[in-house]
């Protein structure tokens, strides 16, 4: 024949052998294929019965893995006693072939037991179906009959039943489902048969006792897997029969023994390998608690003592061997118990607790590897589905299936789960398992980790697609073999991605079919089933929430089909914050006051990033919701990252100046545009800070600049204002000086602007003129800042100016440094070292500083009289300014080591030093205090522990504003709301209130021990 | 521990119980109860027992005066006295906020971080105490002087006397409460009594020594003589210490204990004795808290000077020395796990939570920061004269309780070991105390001025 010069390796290769050369050699070997039509096998050719050879080969070919199918073969074919027998079986029996060589092809451990019992091929022969759990019980207890090595002998039976159920399973003869109920069936049978073993084991004088073994997990609801630890819990109960039934604690005595007996058996490593470790560790008290228990006394802890957590795995409880009587009775008295659960008292929070441990190890994981584990994996699905079914099974007769499938399925009759959801999730569930069943096969071991080698994943690729399953809806048609690796992880990504979203389907989308007012077909969630969910997710008021997601969802208006889509995540991302009912409130009123706005529902729509950063805002800060909600067209910054950056003031200057600019002749309509802006300003800082926990120093210079800009477009309205009403253009030079935190660059957001007002009348016009004037721009100033209007006000607070509010709004330079040269205090030079020019005419604001630099680095330092008042003012101000009943430890700003602290310690140095270190002559405390390191006043220590506790004292007072949306500056008195304040400051749940606490005190402490020798001398 | 409880709830069943008194201690060592009635009790495990703190020294934060008591099911254990029937059981507390978290200020809980500190460095931390007290006639009235019950000495036996079958009694009531006594003997000064706990593992030596005072006081009731903790009740007679022996073990085996060293201690024990000694100043404030407490320290030493003074108030160690503050106590061959080290400034007035923390914590850092041991003290340091003392770079401890309190509030150790807000309320609390007694006019004052000036 032509295709004569066609070498056996070229040939194997194409039909989907990895290594040709290799397999050519075993094909030979094992008396295998051989010459098939023209194929060249070069001098050593065996028997020519090349069609027959072929058959075998093609069925090879077929397995998942070909390579591994060969090595398999031929190991058993080597090991047969008669391989010529087993060879013309083979020929003759198609069934047979393609059931060994589909095993063969993914399990290499099977193939170890084929090759220790070569006759065990027999099973595969003939007609195989599935077996009844009697005849798994009789052939389990026949295996251990009447030999010396008893576990060897049920280690041999179970791989031998584990084959022939593998062998339906991969050739597609048995759905998923159907293998995990027959392998827990098998689970039963051997832990029967060891049972058996047990009992032959002890001594004959012990006494007589009942035990029943009741499956617990995957095996109690008959969804086990090829490699697993089996969950059991021992019940026993003295043998009434028995003349010595009252012996309670013998009887129990005999049970530990036959219980650690049946353990020991099916761990023994024997030379047929392990059978599966038996785990009792889900009994009462777990390890420390004993093996064997009454029925009484497991009654009497679940209903006294037992956790969330197992009432949740009670529900897979189910009696499996030994004395059935007894195992019914314990499954029909705790029944009923578990469907209490969801009434005891601690319910809601285990829940919370149970859902945060699942959903924690969500973001980090490497997806799509931990088949269990991993975000959207197997633990993942089941865990989501039993806590469903204990929130609402207690109502729901229908849901008390032990299966995770069945459960499924019947949530989603109930309507507590959509239906196209349930069927989703269960197909990549089915999936999920299939892929671990068949990574268990190939060596009978545990694992549930997918290896990254594409030999694995296309054995994987090839096997499923084989024994894929008619009713998986979401399987694409098998179409081309190009590429099983690239397929495989292609079906393993799509179904990681519907089960990713796994809690939105789950707890969430059906809340909205409850308060849904179209008529449906389905089933759907009951309004009380739905206020038990919202609560067991931690929504404080389930009945207000199911008000506003009616609200938020009815109409046919595309406002409410978009919301319906995205209210499930939102409802979410609400529960995982400090306030999900608050949240929740806010979104309805942002959305009842945008819903009509096009670019509102494209932005929720196609930007999960903005709906998620909104749903986080709106449930943790009340004073960024309270901006919000003052213009909620600001939502639109969610959407952007490049909006989340605070601007710089020459942004902020420009664009309030161009807002004043429009209403030239309306100062109020004017400033009320410059204040929208401000608005916003805050809201897109306060949300940096929410959102990213900004850096403190960031969010200071941000709020500085909003007041700065703020007050120059203010200033500009007020100057045009007045000069319009005197006809006239201004006849002086007007100019604010900022004063405090504004001068530093440290507002927070509580600051008001601290200022002096200082003018300079023009050459030529009359001095009372010049001063009326500019007390008119002055007050139009404040005045227009402080308008009642829905923005913010602004207060601008001028009492540091000379003589406080008994003095002149508004002096001249002259009059300045007349009255500072005169009169000044000491504390009002301290005032003066955080002045710095911030409205108003140029070079006037820089005269003004030039001016005070005399005063406040004056020669020499100032005097010690000076510095002796200073500290006695603080002293005063420590002893009389802490509100009377407050916590002075607490203060963060009159306190011990708190803001004022810090700064007075640092100020009393500039005042002091600054004449001859430059570098003191700084409006803010960061740099001064820097200056006073290098200038050698301050060990770099000392400035450590003043920075740290200046810092968080000033993060605490930003985060308190941010939470409560009222100013404080004392730590939170609540303890929820300090719980609220720490998690913003970004400390992890458990005890953040009492470490923020800790932390606070400690550096303040250590503040104050710095700042005494340092201030007080 | 869920066993445990069971255990707890049956034993009320079967000793029909009417009361559980739930015992936890304020910040200053004072034992607090509050009585449940067993039917309570479930509950009480399951979620604790609410209570107003504010009403408790040193756990006042008047914004948030909502406490949860949860009874520790591993300290139950019937009270023996009275003869009371029905029954009573007492456990102790730890104590939660309403969030279930603990609440940084229940001294219960100080001493819990500390152990979990050693535990992280892999140590357990032992401790046995010898707790003397002085037996009094009667409670004595304001004004009154006290009246001890005998006018024996150390070790004396005195047929039939109160003191003997008062220490009968309690011995059998402490070991009735599975507290185990180890020794007991008459003290040096006219009623004082010394009984010495076996050693346990620190909590349950200080759940103990809390035990221990309240059972003292019951005996002495049934007994109608009065007993009391008071350091340093008598000018002319030594006062009462409460001596602790200390250890870390790893696992099975003593720390401290190396077989061929220098007193066979190993490097930890000494690193471990170099930390109570430089840290000393600083903790002594939480060892030894009360005013009268400076009393017993420096008060009778002196003049006992040379005949071995017990009061230890110089900071220097010795082998077998009496009157060093730390004393290695004589090496027992065959006994490689009795190795300990006694530290003897303590008082039995103490908050034993605070104290253990304190003493493990310097410890501790001795050993982290690995602190070299100055060399151990051979002469009854008494003896010297503050210029040889000096010489020798041996400093005393504070005289008072200003200069304890002064040392103590500059102590980063003591602040990360007591928790900022006991550290906190500790000095604020002591401070008011030295104020309180700065302005009293003392007896001694009238005596000896009133006459002459």
């Amino acid at each position: 024949m032509s295709a004569s010069r066609t070498t056996l390796a070229g040939r194997l290769a194409r039909m989907g052998f990895a290594d040709a050369a290799r397999a050519g050699g075993l094909l030979l070997d094992a008396g295998l294929g051989g010459p098939a039509a023209g194929l060249d096998t070069g001098p050593e050719t065996g028997p020519a019965d090349g069609l027959d050879g072929d058959a075998v080969v093609a069925a090879l070919a077929e397995a998942a893995d070909p390579d591994l199918a060969l090595a398999g073969l031929a190991r058993v074919l080597g090991a047969a006693k008669d391989p010529g027998a087993l060879r013309a079986a083979l020929r003759d029996e198609p069934d047979f072939r393609r059931r060994l060589t589909a095993v063969l092809g993914v399990s290499a451990g099977l193939a170890d037991h084929l090759t220790r019992h070569p006759g065990d091929v027999g099973v595969l022969r003939g007609t195989v179906s599935r077996p009844e759990p009697q005849t798994l019980t009789g052939e389990m207890l026949a295996a251990v009959q009447g030999t010396a090595n008893q576990a060897a002998a049920l280690a041999a039976a179970y791989r031998r039943r584990l084959l022939h159920l593998a062998a339906r399973d991969v050739t597609g003869a048995a759905t998923i489902d159907e293998v995990g109920e027959e392998l827990a069936d098998v689970a039963a049978a051997v832990l029967e048969a060891a049972l058996a073993v047990a009992r032959a084991e002890l001594p004959t004088a012990a006494p007589p006792c009942r035990l029943a073994i009741v499956a617990m997990g995957k095996c109690g609801a008959r969804e086990l897997n090829y490699a697993s630890d089996v969950d059991v819990i021992f019940v026993a109960e003295p043998d009434p029969s028995s003349p010595r039934a009252a012996e309670e604690t013998a009887a129990l005595a005999t049970a530990s023994r036959l219980a650690a007996g049946v353990i020991g058996v099916c761990a023994r490593s024997t030379p047929e390998g392990g059978i599966f470790p038996v785990d009792p560790n889900l009994r009462p008290e777990g390890r420390a608690g004993p093996l064997v228990r009454t029925l009484a006394s497991h009654r009497a802890y679940y209903e006294r003592w037992a956790k969330t957590w197992e009432f949740q795995a009670l529900l897979k409880a189910r009696p499996v061997a030994g004395d059935l009587g007894l195992g019914t009775a314990y499954a029909d008295a705790l029944r009923p118990m578990v469907w209490q659960a969801a009434r005891r008292e601690h319910f809601v929070a285990d829940v919370q607790a149970m859902r945060r441990r699942v959903e924690a190890s969500l973001p980090a994981r490497q997806a799509g590897r931990e088949l269990k584990l991993g975000p959207g994996g197997l633990r993942d699905i089941e865990f989501a589905v039993q806590l469903l079914q204990l929130v609402h099974g207690r109502t729901d007769e229908t849901l008390r299936a032990p299966a995770t499938l069945p459960a499924l399925a019947a949530l989603a009759v109930g309507g507590y789960v959509g239906r196209a959801d349930a069927a989703e999730l269960a197909a990549a569930y089915r999936f999920l398992r299939r892929t671990e069943h068949l990574l268990q096969l190939h060596r009978v071991s545990r694992t549930h980790t997918l290896p990254e080698d594409p030999a694995v994943l296309r054995r994987l690729g090839r096997a499923i697609r084989i024994s894929d399953e008619p009713n998986e809806p979401s399987l694409p048609p098998p179409v081309t073999r190009a590429d099983p690796a690239a397929e495989f992880a292609e079906l393993m990504s799509r179904h990681a991605r519907q089960a990713r979203r796994l809690h939105e389907k789950l707890f969430y989308r059906p809340l909205l079919e409850a308060v849904a007012r179209l008529p449906t077909e389905a089933a759907r969630l009951t309004p009380d089933a739905a206020r038990a969910r919202l609560e067991a997710l931690g929504y404080a008021d389930p009945a207000g929430a199911l008000r506003h997601i009616d609200a938020l969802t009815s109409g046919v208006s595309r406002r409410a089909a978009i919301q319906r889509t995205l209210l499930p995540v939102l409802l979410g991302w609400f529960a995982d914050a400090a306030e999900p009912d608050a949240g929740l409130l806010a979104f309805r009123q942002v959305s009842e006051a945008l819903g009509q706005t096009p670019w509102y529902l494209r932005l929720l729509r196609d930007q999960t990033k903005a709906a998620e950063r909104m749903a986080h805002v709106l449930a943790s800060s009340r004073y960024a919701t309270g901006l919000l909600l003052r213009a909620p067209e600001a939502v639109a910054m969610f959407g952007d990252d490049a909006e989340l950056v605070p601007r710089g003031l020459a942004a902020l200057r420009s664009e309030m100046m161009a807002a004043a600019q429009r209403y030239w002749d309306d100062a109020e309509a004017a400033v009320t545009a410059v204040r929208s802006v401000r608005r916003r300003e805050l809201l897109r800082t306060a949300t940096a800070d929410v959102l990213e926990a900004a850096d403190l120093k960031a969010t200071g210079q941000a709020l500085t600049a909003i007041t700065r800009a703020t007050l120059e477009a203010a200033l500009a309205a007020a100057e045009r204002k007045v000069g319009g009403e005197l006809r006239q253009p201004l006849p002086t030079r007007f100019a604010v000086i900022a004063m405090g935190r504004l001068g530093g660059h440290e507002c927070s957001y509580a600051s008001d602007a601290d200022v002096l007002f200082v003018h300079d009348p023009l050459p030529g016009q009359p001095e009372k003129l010049a001063s009326d004037a500019a007390h008119a721009v002055a007050a139009e100033l404040r005045r227009l800042l402080a308008l009642p209007v829905s923005d913010p006000a602004l207060r601008v607070d001028a009492d540091l100016r000379p003589e406080g509010r008994q003095g002149p709004l508004v002096r001249t330079l002259a009059a300045y440094r007349a009255y500072y040269r005169r009169w000044s205090a000491p504390w009002e030079a301290q005032a003066l070292l955080r002045a710095e020019p911030a409205a108003g005419a140029a070079g006037l604001g820089t005269q003004f500083t030039a001016m005070i630099d005399e005063f406040r680095y004056p020669k020499g330092g100032i005097s010690s009289a000076a510095v002796r008042e200073i500290r006695r003012i603080k002293a005063r101000v420590e002893a009389e300014r802490v509100p009377r009943g407050a916590d002075r430890a607490r203060h963060v700003k009159l306190g011990p080591g708190g803001l004022s602290d810090v700064e007075w310690a640092v100020q009393l140095l500039q005042l002091r030093h600054a004449h001859a270190l430059p570098g003191l002559r700084t409006t803010r405390t960061g740099t001064a205090m820097a200056a006073a390191v290098q200038g050698g006043l301050l060990s770099a220590e000392q400035a450590a522990a003043l920075a740290a506790a200046w810092q968080l004292a000033a993060r605490i007072r930003n985060a308190v504003m941010l939470v409560r949306g009222r100013p404080g500056d004392t730590l939170p008195a609540r303890h929820g709301e300090l719980t609220a304040v720490a998690r913003l400051l970004g400390y992890p749940p458990g005890d953040a209130a009492q470490a923020l606490e800790q932390d606070y005190r400690r550096c303040a402490r250590r503040a104050r021990a710095v700042m005494e020798p340092l201030f007080y001398g | 521990m869920d066993r445990q409880v069971e255990f707890v709830l049956r034993t009320l069943e079967e000793r029909d119980i009417r009361f559980v008194r739930l015992w936890f201690t304020d910040v200053l060592g004072s034992l607090k109860s509050v009585a449940v009635a067993p039917a309570e009790l479930e509950g009480a495990f399951a979620d604790g027992i609410g209570f107003d703190g504010s009403a408790i020294e040193g756990f006042a934060r008047v914004y948030e005066a909502d406490m949860i008591l949860r009874p520790d099911p591993a300290t139950f254990q019937l009270l023996p006295w009275r003869g009371e029937y029905p029954g009573v059981a007492r456990m102790f507390c730890d104590i939660l906020l309403p969030d279930g978290s603990p609440s940084y200020a229940d001294p219960r809980w100080v001493l819990k971080r500390n152990l979990a500190k050693a535990s992280d460095l892999g140590f357990t931390f032992y401790a046995h105490p010898e707790i003397e007290f002085f037996l009094l006639r009667e409670r004595p009235e304001p004004g009154a002087r006290p009246q001890p019950i005998d006018t024996g000495g150390y070790y004396d036996h005195t047929p039939h006397s109160t003191a003997h079958d008062f220490r009968r009694t309690a011995i059998t009531m402490l070991e009735s409460m599975g507290i185990s006594v180890e020794y007991s003997h008459h003290e040096g000064a006219p009623g004082q009594q010394e009984i010495d706990l076996r050693y346990a593992d620190a909590l349950t030596t200080a759940d103990n020594i809390m035990s221990f005072r309240l059972v003292m006081k019951e005996v002495a009731i049934e007994q109608d003589v009065y007993a009391t903790f008071m350091p340093k009740p008598f000018t002319d007679h030594p006062g009462s210490g409460m001596h602790t022996h200390v250890s870390l073990f790893e696992g099975e085996k003593n720390a401290f204990y190396e077989p061929g060293a220098e007193f066979q201690l190993s490097k930890v024990a000494r690193a471990f004795i170099a930390g109570l000694l430089r840290h000393a100043p600083e903790i002594t404030a939480v060892c030894n808290q009360w005013v009268n407490s400076y009393k017993r320290l420096w008060g009778a030493a002196e003049r006992t000077a040379g005949a071995g003074g017990e009061a230890p108030a110089y900071v220097c160690w010795g082998h077998n020395n009496r009157s060093a503050l730390v004393r290695v106590p004589m090496y027992k061959p065959q006994k490689g796990n009795s190795t300990r080290v006694e530290f003897r400034s303590v008082d039995a007035a103490c908050n034993p939570y605070l104290a253990f923390a304190a003493i493990l914590a310097a410890g501790l850092k001795g050993i982290e920061s690995d602190y070299e041991l100055p060399p151990g003290a051979e002469d009854d340091v008494w003896a010297l004269t503050p210029a040889e003392r000096r010489a020798l770079g041996i400093n005393p401890l504070p005289q008072n309780l200003d200069e304890a309190i002064n040392a103590m509030q500059d102590s980063e150790l003591v602040a990360e070991t007591l928790g900022e807000h006991v550290f906190d309320f500790f000095l604020r609390n002591k401070r008011e105390e030295w104020h309180e007694y700065r302005r009293q006019v003392t007896e001694y004052e009238l005596n000896r001025y009133l006459p002459m000036l």
